[in-house]
């Protein structure tokens, strides 16, 4: 229990500590910001005037920092200039959106990754893994823009997929059946982008751990009782290797909001990642400011997930915890 | 006569994490007091985890005792400053058991042997390589091995060049921290003589640590039973051995094997 | 001996590719920057040695593209006029690496345009832009790979070696860094610097940002090595002969971390050109005239040039030789030494 409550506070120290870092890099050129702003005819000088009073421009920064960790703490993340909304709603919709898609294609990702990594690693050296490996290797070399820029290409020759965004024009006409289909196809292609970007890694770090595991002493005195191979994969060996596998399965649920920025902006899939680089290319600060805060929170909290799942899963965790 | 070294009532604590709150310290060394005359050598002989090697680099001017002193010809070292302590150094050599983690193995022989004078800064390029063969010389290394990366020597070798090393900055003292235990029993042998000899030519003093009290007899004058980070025995080195006064010097001749009991009697203590 | 055999295929590999962009304005038939707007998108053309009527010529030759019948945007060869390709020829003058002024080109048409990798909205030459491109994110990569190794060495190795409170405060701040995702990293550092810089200064901006956004691993992997190294006799001994801090890191320790900066610099290379990619695809990093490759696949995100200018993608493929090269020649490294060796942990890309 010491041990979560640890980790947990460690996890609230990283978030002050990115929150810090996040807000000194806005407070960067303040100055600068807000007079780019008084240039856009769209924002009223007065509006400039009442943001600069909000935010206190001229107070010393540590001052600033906390009013604005004050505002953030209650939900107030701030108002975007260029959807002239407030932020903190738009986050949301974005947010769900981008889960969705990573949500799916982590779980794929991983439904797959597990047993081709644990089938590998049995017949490791052997045909089968050799072909494997030369294919996760191959996927590797082809890094995820050039994968998406090629997946969209061919969905645009073939026209088998839509292009982009989330659902057809007149989707609320739909019944619900074809309201799914509309979706999943619109789905496909950024979630077979997304599984191929992390699959051979994943199949990697899983061959990898569950192979180490395969030479033990105690598998193979398993082996011996009779127990078929199956269970000796699955519940013997992949218990052993579980833990560097859990940090991985917490760090793939840490990105689960940044891990798809890229796809999301070239398959125009209404996500977090299109969000940020608008705002960021029309300098809407507290919306650049939100999005990454957004993100980090779930890297951390990610992390925490994994740290909790390691405790709970790993017995020596627990001892070793309680004996301190 | 003015022993060489002196060293009184030296203590050395680490502290320890015992929780998440309290803080323990760990005592190394407590109130250890000896003696060295000059050109004798003194055997220290402790278990492992008895506190030698923290001893050995505490007289090495490495790490800072806790308490008490330590004296070189008279000199309060403990007391020194830095810089007035980095000037003594050259006169206090180390011998490390390992030759391995000693030499750094991706240095030639020659290299090893003159780093203590690039180090120093002394003498020219050139007189470096002469006075650097020239201790090769000393400890029997042929000069062909000069060249060859460490790493390819023999461990007799490898700890030969340690010696070599440590003569170069012609020191009075050189503490021998288990130097031989890594050898082989023929090689130990060997070195073990080329220790004697040198002690003999160039007036050494030697603290040679060890476990193995039987090693001790062979070339020490006195030896100091140490148990726990404190001395509890302490004499002339032939009556140390046939008469043992404490529990710990008992058990660690019962350790020594003898190749001269037959292995049906028992261990009489 | 497999291994070093290897590790010196794919290194002479490397070195190769890199050569080839290093010396583009040989390579390429024209200046990047030359502008054709008679000949917008066309698609690439095909070098021929037999010609329509069927005779073989042993200079090789392309037909210039003419407008089909009736249509405003599909090409066909003009089989009327060859024109051959000559090797070696002098065209525009270009200057080697930089500084040395040359004219010779390892092929050229004698002032006609041939474009084998077809030409964009400006009728620019892409085989040509691809090759100085080249030189933009390849600089890019290996500076910004330099930038965050030299950042990360110096603060790994203080942290290690002088151990302490420095060493528990500057990895908590690897941590941090760590823990961020750095791809959001590197647009939110970008986004609060100025947006209209010369591109030059973009460049220069893109290379720190780069550099600034991943030394905590390199950090990390270089303090453990100095923790180890420190604790060596060897590094005792030279201190019992009165060895300063600075002696003691320049000769032994510094040699030891040398293994372990190098595996990393072939592991974050293809990851910076990688990242250099991004930020000028989606139109944060290099800008036009300057080529990048990142910056020649912006076009694809109009909606026309995805359907119908197809090889305006081929610029992507580009680094995939390049990743494999650096990818290849870091897992050799890994098997060769330990010396080299880093947790198989450290190789995952995040972003």
């Amino acid at each position: 229990m010491r041990y979560l409550l640890r980790r947990t506070l460690h996890a609230v120290f990283l978030l002050l500590g990115v929150s810090l870092l996040t807000f000194l890099f806005s407070s960067l050129t303040p100055g600068n910001y807000f007079d780019e702003m008084r240039l856009n005819p769209q924002i009223s000088p007065d509006t400039v005037a009442a943001l600069r009073a909000q935010y206190q421009l001229d107070r010393p920064l540590p001052i600033r920092y906390l009013h604005w960790l004050n505002a953030v703490a209650h939900g107030e993340l701030g108002f975007s200039f260029a959807y002239n909304t407030p932020v903190a709603p738009l986050l949301w919709v974005r947010a769900r959106n981008t889960l969705l898609l990573t949500g799916t294609a982590t779980i794929l990702a991983w439904l797959m990754a597990l047993p081709l990594g644990v089938w590998s690693a049995a017949r490791l050296g052997r045909a089968p893994d050799r072909v494997l490996s030369w294919a996760t290797a191959t996927l590797l070399v082809v890094p995820d823009l050039v994968l998406a820029l090629g997946l969209l290409i061919l969905a645009v020759r073939t026209g088998w997929f839509p292009t982009g965004g989330l659902v057809s024009v007149g989707f609320e006409e739909l019944s619900p059946f074809h309201k799914l289909r509309d979706l999943i196809s619109h789905m496909t292609l950024p979630v077979l982008a997304l599984v191929l970007a992390t699959l051979p890694m994943l199949v990697r770090h899983i061959r990898a751990s569950v192979a180490e595991v395969l030479d033990a002493p105690f598998l193979r005195a398993a082996r011996s009782h009779g127990i078929p191979d199956r269970k000796l994969l699955y519940h013997y060996a992949l218990r052993a290797a579980a833990n560097p596998l859990i940090s991985l399965f917490g760090f793939s649920v840490g990105t689960l909001l940044s891990g798809s920025l890229l796809v999301e902006v070239i398959m125009s899939w209404p996500g977090l990642g299109p969000l940020l680089l608008e705002a960021i290319l029309a300098r809407d600060l507290f919306v650049v400011i939100g999005g990454v805060l957004l993100s980090m929170l779930f890297l951390v909290a990610g992390n925490l997930f994994a740290d909790v799942l390691l405790y709970w899963a790993d017995p020596r965790i627990r001892t070793a915890a309680s004996a301190k | 006569m003015q022993p060489l070294l002196k060293v009184e009532n030296l203590g050395k604590q680490y502290p320890a994490r015992k929780s998440a709150r309290a803080i323990d310290n760990f005592a190394a060394l407590d109130a250890v007091s000896f003696s060295i005359a000059p050109q004798t050598t003194l055997a220290l002989v402790g278990e492992s985890g008895s506190g030698k090697s923290t001893l050995a680099l505490c007289i090495a001017c490495l790490e800072t005792p806790t308490s008490g002193k330590i004296f070189f010809e008279g000199i309060d070292v403990t007391a020194l400053d830095q810089n007035r302590q980095l000037l003594l150094r050259p006169q206090i050599q180390l011998v490390f058991q390992d030759p391995a983690s000693s030499l750094n193995p991706r240095w030639t022989a020659l290299d090893i042997v003159s780093e203590p004078f690039l180090v120093q800064r002394r003498f020219s390029k050139p007189d470096r390589a002469v006075r650097a063969l020239q201790l090769l010389d000393r400890v029997a290394l042929p000069r062909k091995l000069a060249g060859r990366p460490v790493g390819e020597l023999s461990g007799g070798q490898k700890q030969r060049l340690a010696i070599a090393r440590a003569l170069a900055l012609e020191p009075k003292l050189i503490i021998l921290d288990e130097a031989l235990s890594a050898l082989d029993c023929s090689v130990q042998a060997q070195i073990a003589n080329l220790l004697v000899e040198l002690q003999s030519s160039l007036g050494l003093t030697y603290l040679f640590i060890t476990h193995d009290l039987a090693m001790a007899a062979h070339l020490a004058d006195h030896v100091a039973v140490i148990q726990r980070g404190r001395i509890v025995e302490s004499g002339p080195a032939r009556k140390i051995l046939s008469s043992p006064t404490h529990d710990a010097t008992r058990s660690l001749l019962a350790a020594t094997p003898r190749l001269f009991e037959s292995p049906r009697e028992p261990v009489s203590f | 001996m497999k291994q070093p055999r290897k590790l010196a295929k794919w290194f002479v590999l490397l070195l190769l590719l890199h050569g080839i962009i290093a010396a583009a304005g040989f390579f390429a038939p024209y200046d990047p920057v030359e502008q054709d707007r008679e000949r917008p998108y066309l698609p690439p053309m095909s070098i021929h040695l037999m010609d329509a009527h069927g005779h073989f010529h042993f200079r090789p030759f392309f037909y210039p593209l003419k407008l089909r019948e009736g249509s405003f945007d599909q090409y066909e060869e003009n089989t009327t006029s060859a024109i051959p390709l000559l090797l070696f020829s002098n065209a525009s003058s270009y200057h080697l690496l930089g500084f040395l002024p040359a004219r010779l080109h390892l092929f050229g048409a004698n002032g006609a345009r041939i474009y084998l990798l077809g030409s964009d909205a400006y009728g620019r030459d892409q085989l040509s832009r691809i090759l100085y491109g080249g030189q933009v994110s390849l600089l890019a990569g290996l500076l910004g790979a330099g930038v965050t190794l030299l950042l990360g060495a110096l603060i790994g190795m203080a942290a290690g070696y002088y151990g302490g409170w420095r060493d528990e405060l500057l990895m908590r701040i690897a941590e941090l860094f760590l823990a961020l995702p750095w791809l959001y990293l590197l647009f939110a550092l970008r986004a609060f610097l100025p947006l209209a810089v010369s591109p030059f200064d973009s460049f220069l901006l893109v290379v720190v940002v780069i550099g600034m956004v991943g030394w905590a691993r390199p950090a990390r992997l270089v303090r453990g090595v100095v923790l180890s190294v420190k604790e060596r006799d060897f590094v005792r001994a030279a201190r019992g002969f009165g060895a300063s801090d600075l002696y003691l890191l320049r000769r032994h320790i510094l040699p030891e971390t040398a293994g372990v900066i190098l595996t990393q610099a072939t592991i974050l290379v293809p990851q910076f050109v990688l990242a250099e990619m991004t930020l000028s695809f989606l139109g944060l990093g290099v800008p036009e005239p300057l080529s990048s490759w990142g910056n020649l696949l912006a076009s694809l995100q109009q909606y026309n040039v995805l359907v119908s200018y197809w090889w305006m993608y081929l610029p992507a493929l580009a680094i995939v030789p390049f990743f494999l090269g650096y990818l290849r020649l870091a897992s050799a490294l890994q098997q060769s030494t330990v010396a080299y060796k880093i947790d198989e942990k450290d190789l995952w890309n995040p972003s």
